[in-house]
């Protein structure tokens, strides 16, 4: 069967999603499936009713949203097992969803699917402060752990700025990271152990309970997987001792690629800060407003520098860290007066995202990641291209790693402004792939970024994604149509792209 | 570079020949490790030829080599610009290469506290079963674009593909390191390193050899010796000959022909009564063993305890190497493998028999 | 997130305000991470996010029904999500607008609209308020203990202070609280006294209108707003400073008089005027010089705070009663997720009761953690409902700093409060 255009009722005229169904389910058929799974499922578990069904439409990314068939809100492993056979024997598409904060569509559901909803597994199972793990259901939030944990002087460390909301589970399944992955790692490095079902409904661990396990590391291969490869019922994380203490430099900047410079400084001294994040004017203002950090508002860029461990290294690369900042033409530096202040400077970020809905009613999150040393080049180029397409961006993101995250703002409401703010968002991640760097750091490829997996990634590498998701879900019912694109729609994507045989920042070196 | 195109090409070509007429290969870099996993026979494949650094970039803590460049190599590049491998590959033999190093994804001392191979590998270039050369990963910290093949491939004991080019992140060296000894007995040194390991302190390696408690600290000067004065200890003159005889299994521990066992445990997991001579390392997570007692004992022994047991070197080449999987998670296995290298032709039976 | 509101709708003023809540929800998810209702029921629907959802499709004119109802039924309308809610969506206002819209379009059934209406025409009105409770609380020792502990034991009033002072503030009348407590009043009284103020009760005066405006009945609820202000304005001119009011979800509604009002010709400019002198009554001590208030009799209580909803997220007053409590003297124990909602909710724990008696367990576990003497609060319908749970004193905090009480004689009346069944999950 050929891809089919399905229309999006909520978003704008004209905008629609391709994706290549794997059956077709007639009515009928829905009433049976319903029937089945009213079977498994406890009531008011399952949810078919159309006024039920739209709240689920879409994840945290609202520009793209479809209806599901079905929703389930099972709460034991049993119940999502026997979920998974109803419909894999049925040929019915299944979408996991654990808190829908991700920012790709991921967990956008399938109009002829089942909507898998995770969010009830919100139990912490047990805590082993011995060995420093936690052994937690999927839907459990983020920073649940790390609360349930601080009596024992623990902390769970990735923290993507969701981490109020989003899920465990959604974090291993996009590899989240966040302020403090820049010394810590990502989600696949502080996690030890998984059990996830495969379509099948069989449930299979990977990992264990020392540090590796045997076998070929399906631990890391599941990790950043969208939910393509099987829906993970349990995760053992590590825990790290918080460290003694934590201090934050805030230095401010008249000209983002000033900030820039100083990013890659830092890094080039030796120094691995806990987190290095960075905002622009518009950011700045934005996150200002909701939490009152003081944030000096005129600046251009603000860095936050987070320097972490024990006490005495501590300060002495405080005393680095601003005479660097000095050095690069920082209009002023300070650190954090105390705790509740630390605590208000990242507060301030992590509210970043959400907060800049305070000056338009929508944006468009991007999250491409470079080579630090052409933060400063790929800033002022996104300035340039923000002014071509008469869309504002505003930049907030974690400096370190080199994970841009440019907020494309517009009015939804606008006809025609999701298009163009499509248009510079694509430019934005080609011209990221272009200096060396991927189209997506750590919110995933879902829908949103599957035409740039065409040009990150050569068709036969497409070809091996292939056949590795079909030695997990040969029949392709795991969140089909996300992730990974088949090469027919990066054949046609190709075609609309090279225009007359050019490519795309001609002047750029190519990798 | 027309030399290493053409040793990419040569390689890439021998892959196909095999491929097409189903011979396996038994892929090598320097040969060091190569008594590791079970024995193999094929027509050899080194990749000794495809070696250099292809990028170093020390601001951007990446560096990008080919398979077969020497460890030695590459780490010499790395102390010139005051960095490291952080997971402190074992060389076994100093013929190793990178290839090897994430072919068999073992880790140094340092891995419970700053992380494993797998942990620093951001990218790889491979030839995969088809004989295509493909990408995954990239130069950068962060990466999520699709599945993660390029760690996939780490610790597989190049049965899923030959390895190329390995991207890998690399970090400062500390400023200092101090290691200090204690005496302890077995189950007291298990416990001590626990607690410390639950305490921030910059810790970088703790192991203990039957007799003697050594902790390694790292960092600025300052913070290390305010560590000094939380946990206390004799200060090891020669504590760099130690790590490094640790690391390479030069330790007298690991002398004599018994056979010598890798057994993974939670950390703070008691000893094990299995009989022989233990030596404790990664602060209680990997504990070597030299024993004769039956594989299926230890095999047993090491599950009972939350772990799992690899006979790392010596005895049965062909028998019991590596913990059987379970049958579901075995399957999964043989399915990625096809998926990897259809024909059966890397390193077959290398890592489990039908593999 | 993008909104297509229909042209007729969107030209109203209701329906523009609605569109521009809407338009402000970026749709993260951050607020169902604090929503007492998704923490239990662990369903989008029962979400912030969610009910904003529901709300947004019955407006752009998609079938809204009985479930959709059942979810914004569902809601505390505690307002946590607005607190969480970095995008500044006034999600409370939203809910109203809901409400009013789905209470147009689905019909209840028939005994559930009686229940409604009794208690809309029961709970505002002092005196028929009164009349049930007595009745309730002659036949209390007949009933099953499960009812008994819900039904308040009789408190006899106290004295108000005789003194009359230059500064002068207006009181709530309202409803339930002085047939339920009446010192709380008093003790507010005795309290502004000894820092030399009075407290005025005017007459003609009630119900803020919070109960009905939220039940969907929100004319009668405009109607008791009115009331009020009709019956404070003549203070008003004549130089009092300002409304002080002790039910923290009194005061969260008194304080939109103003906005609710606003197409009123009549009463805006007023009802703006009053909203602008509506404090909490932290607020107003928050001002004072306190050092006249000895604390009485404290000696060691350790006092668990709960904040309630309409104080912490309602009126945004986080911390600012635990700083009072603190600065006189008291030991605050620790209360885990402090942000959520006992279950109380106006009329919630009637409507919902099963729902209401999880939060209820859930707050009381947390409050009694830290092992306090007393547990503090500021609204009276929290204060009961929590009572019902727990053998520890519950108390208006304002009590806790009244000369004329002391905390040892709470901790005797508290042992009176039965307690059969154990206060565990
Ligand atoms: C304001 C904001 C800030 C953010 N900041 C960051 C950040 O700093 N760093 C970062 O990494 N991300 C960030 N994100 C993105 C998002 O929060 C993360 O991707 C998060 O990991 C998603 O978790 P979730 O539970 O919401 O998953 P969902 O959105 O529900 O799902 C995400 C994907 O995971 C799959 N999935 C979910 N649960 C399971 C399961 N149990 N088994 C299998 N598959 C599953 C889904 O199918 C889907 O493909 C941000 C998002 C927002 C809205
Ligand atoms: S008001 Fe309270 S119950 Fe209602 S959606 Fe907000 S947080 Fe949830
Ligand atoms: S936190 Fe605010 S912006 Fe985010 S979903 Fe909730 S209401 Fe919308």
């Amino acid at each position: 069967m050929g891809a089919i255009m399905i229309y999006c009722p909520n978003s704008p005229p004209g905008k629609t999603i391709m994706k290549t169904p794997v059956t077709n389910v007639q009515p009928r058929n829905r009433r049976e499936l319903i029937a089945a799974l009213q079977r498994v499922l406890p009531s008011q578990a399952l949810l078919s009713e159309t006024e039920d069904l739209r709240p689920y439409e879409c994840d945290g990314l609202s520009a793209y949203c479809e209806l599901p068939m079905l929703v389930a809100l099972p709460d034991t492993v049993e119940q999502v097992r026997a979920v998974l056979v109803a419909c894999h024997e049925r040929g019915v598409p299944v979408v996991a969803r654990g808190a829908g904060t991700g920012l790709s569509g991921g967990a956008l559901p399938c109009s002829n699917g089942v909507l898998l909803s995770l969010a009830k597994f919100n139990r912490i199972l047990e805590i082993d402060a011995a060995n420093r793990t936690a052994r937690v259901q999927p839907g459990v939030r983020n920073l649940a752990i790390s609360q349930a944990v601080a009596h024992l002087g623990l902390y769970y460390a990735p923290d993507p700025s969701s981490q109020i909301a989003c899920s465990i589970g959604g974090n291993v399944a996009e590899n989240a990271g966040g302020v403090h992955c820049l010394k810590y790692g990502l989600t696949v490095h502080n996690i030890q152990m998984l059990s996830f079902l495969t379509i099948e409904g069989e449930l299979i661990t990977v990992g264990g309970a020392a540090l590796d396990a045997p076998g070929y590391d399906l631990l890391a291969f599941m990790t950043g997987s969208e939910g393509l490869l099987g829906v993970i019922v349990e995760i053992t994380v590590k825990l790290l001792p918080q460290p003694e203490r934590a201090q934050v430099v805030l230095a401010a900047f008249d000209d983002v690629e000033k900030a820039g410079a100083a990013v890659a400084a830092i890094i080039g001294a030796g120094i691995v800060p806990a987190g290095l994040e960075m905002m622009d004017n518009l950011a700045i203002r934005a996150a200002e407003q909701f939490v009152h950090a003081g944030y000096p508002v005129d600046a251009e860029a603000i860095l936050l520098c987070e320097l972490d461990g024990v006490n005495e290294e501590v300060s002495e690369q405080i005393l680095q860290v601003r005479e660097i900042f000095q050095q690069c033409g920082a209009t002023e530096s300070h650190t954090a007066r105390d705790e509740r202040e630390r605590a208000l400077f990242w507060a301030g970020r992590k509210a970043a995202f959400p907060a800049v809905g305070r000056l338009a009613p929508d944006y468009y999150c991007m999250d491409g990641t470079i080579p630090r040393k052409h933060l400063a080049r790929v800033l002022r180029r996104i300035g340039e291209m923000s002014a071509e397409a008469g869309l504002a961006v505003a930049n907030v993101f974690h400096a370190g790693d080199g994970n841009l995250h440019p907020l494309i703002l517009y009015d939804a409401n606008k006809p025609g402004d999701l298009e163009r703010t499509e248009r510079l968002g694509a430019k934005i991640l080609e011209l990221c792939v272009a200096v060396g760097g991927t189209i997506t750091g750590e919110h995933g490829v879902g829908v949103e970024k599957i035409n740039q997996m065409c040009i990150q990634f050569s068709a036969s590498a497409l070809a091996q994604f292939h056949a590795l998701k079909h030695a997990f879900d040969p029949r392709g019912l795991l969140n089909p149509g996300k992730a990974v694109p088949t090469l027919q729609r990066c054949a046609e994507y190709g075609a609309m792209h090279v225009h007359g045989g050019k490519v795309l920042f001609p002047d750029l070196e190519r990798f | 570079m027309t030399d290493t195109n053409d040793s990419a090409d040569q390689l890439r070509e021998q892959v196909r020949v095999a491929a097409h007429s189903g011979v396996p290969l038994q892929i090598s870099g320097g040969g060091s490790k190569s008594f590791y996993g079970r024995a193999t026979v094929g027509t050899p494949l080194s990749t000794i030829a495809h070696r250099g650094i292809v990028t170093y970039d020390p601001g951007e803590l990446v560096i990008t080599a080919r398979a077969g460049t020497p460890l030695t190599q590459i780490e010499a590049a790395l102390a010139e610009k005051n960095q490291m491998l952080a997971f402190e590959p074992p060389y076994l033999g100093e013929s190793a290469t990178l290839g090897g190093a994430i072919a068999t994804g073992l880790s140094g001392p340092r891995r419970p506290y700053v992380g494993a191979a797998r942990d620093f590998v951001l990218g790889v270039k491979l030839i995969n079963g088809q004989a295509e050369i493909l990408s995954f990963g990239g130069q950068v910290m962060k990466n999520v674009a699709g599945y993660d093949v390029a760690r996939l491939m780490v610790g597989a004991l190049g049965t899923l593909g030959v390895l190329l080019e390995i991207s890998l992140k690399v970090l400062p060296r500390p400023a200092t390191e101090l290691t200090l000894v204690q005496h302890r007995t077995p189950n007291e040194a298990i416990e001590v390193m626990n607690i410390w390991a639950r305490r921030p302190l910059p810790l970088s390696a703790c192991c203990y050899d039957g007799d003697g408690l050594y902790v390694r600290l790292c960092g600025a000067d300052s913070a290390v010796r305010a560590a000094h004065d939380k946990i206390g200890g004799e200060i090891l003159t020669n504590a760099q000959n130690f790590w490094h005889a640790l690391r390479e299994q030069f330790h007298a521990f690991f002398d004599g022909p018994l056979p010598l066992w890798r057994v993974a445990v939670p950390p703070a997991r008691p000893s094990l009564r299995i009989p022989g001579k233990w030596l404790i390392d990664w602060g209680g997570a990997q504990r070597w063993l030299k024993s004769d007692t039956d594989a299926a004992t230890i095999c047993r022994t090491a599950a009972e305890g939350g772990g799992h047991a690899t006979l790392f070197r010596g005895g049965d080449r062909g028998g019991y190497i590596f913990h059987p999987l379970a049958p579901g998670l075995l399957a999964l296995h043989q399915r990625i493998k096809n998926a990897m290298d259809p024909q059966h032709i890397f390193n077959p039976g290398k890592m489990y028999p039908n593999l | 997130m993008q909104t297509t509101l229909s042209d007729s709708l969107r030209s109203t003023p209701l329906g523009q305000e609605a569109d521009s809540i809407l338009r402000a929800c970026v749709h993260c998810g951050f607020c169902a991470a604090t929503c007492p209702t998704y923490g239990l029921l662990g369903d989008e629907l029962d979400s912030p996010r969610g009910r904003i959802y529901l709300i947004k499709q019955m407006l752009e004119g998609a079938t809204a029904g009985q479930n959709t109802q059942l979810h914004l039924d569902r809601c505390l309308a505690c307002r946590a999500c607005e607190t969480t809610c970095p995008s500044g969506v006034r999600y409370g206002r939203l809910l109203d607008i809901g409400r009013a819209a789905i209470e147009q379009r689905v019909r209840r059934p028939l005994p559930e609209q009686i229940k409604r209406h009794l208690l809309r025409v029961v709970i505002p009105y002092e005196r028929r308020f009164t009349v049930v409770l007595r009745v309730a609380q002659t036949l209390r020792a007949f009933l099953p203990p499960t009812w008994r502990r819900s039904i308040p034991p009789p408190q006899l009033p106290t004295s108000w202070p005789r003194s009359s002072h230059e500064r002068k503030m207006l009181a709530l009348a309202g409803c339930v609280q002085t047939p339920i407590a009446p010192n709380i009043d008093a003790a507010t009284a005795r309290v502004l006294d000894c820092l030399g103020i009075s407290l005025v009760r005017a007459s003609g005066g009630g119900c803020c209108g919070a109960l009905s405006y939220h039940l969907g009945a929100q004319e009668d609820g405009l109607e008791f707003a009115r009331r009020n202000i009709d019956a404070w304005w003549p203070h008003v001119e004549s130089g009092a400073e300002a409304i002080a009011i002790n039910a923290s979800g009194c005061g969260v509604m008194v304080k939109e008089y103003g906005h609710l009002l606003r197409e009123d010709p009549s009463y805006a400019e007023r009802a703006d005027r009053i909203s602008a002198m509506a404090m909490d009554i932290s607020e107003v001590l928050a001002k004072e010089n306190r050092a006249a208030l000895a604390p009485a009799g404290i000696g060691t209580a350790r006092i668990a705070f709960h904040s309630p909803c309409s104080l912490q997220h309602g009126q945004k007053l986080a911390g600012l009663v635990e700083s009072i409590l603190e600065s006189a003297g008291f030991e605050l124990t620790p209360v885990p997720d402090g942000h959520l909602c006992c279950g109380s909710a106006g009329s919630y724990s009637l409507l919902q009761p099963e729902l209401s008696r999880q939060l209820l367990l859930q707050r009381v576990l947390a409050l009694e953690s830290g092992q306090p003497t007393a547990i503090g609060t500021a609204n009276i319908g929290c204060l009961a409902h929590l009572q019902s749970r727990t053998s520890v004193p519950v108390r208006h905090w304002i009590e806790l700093l009244d000369p004329g009480a002391s905390v040892v004689s709470l901790r005797d009346e508290g042992a009176q409060v039965e307690l059969t069944e154990p206060t565990t999950l």
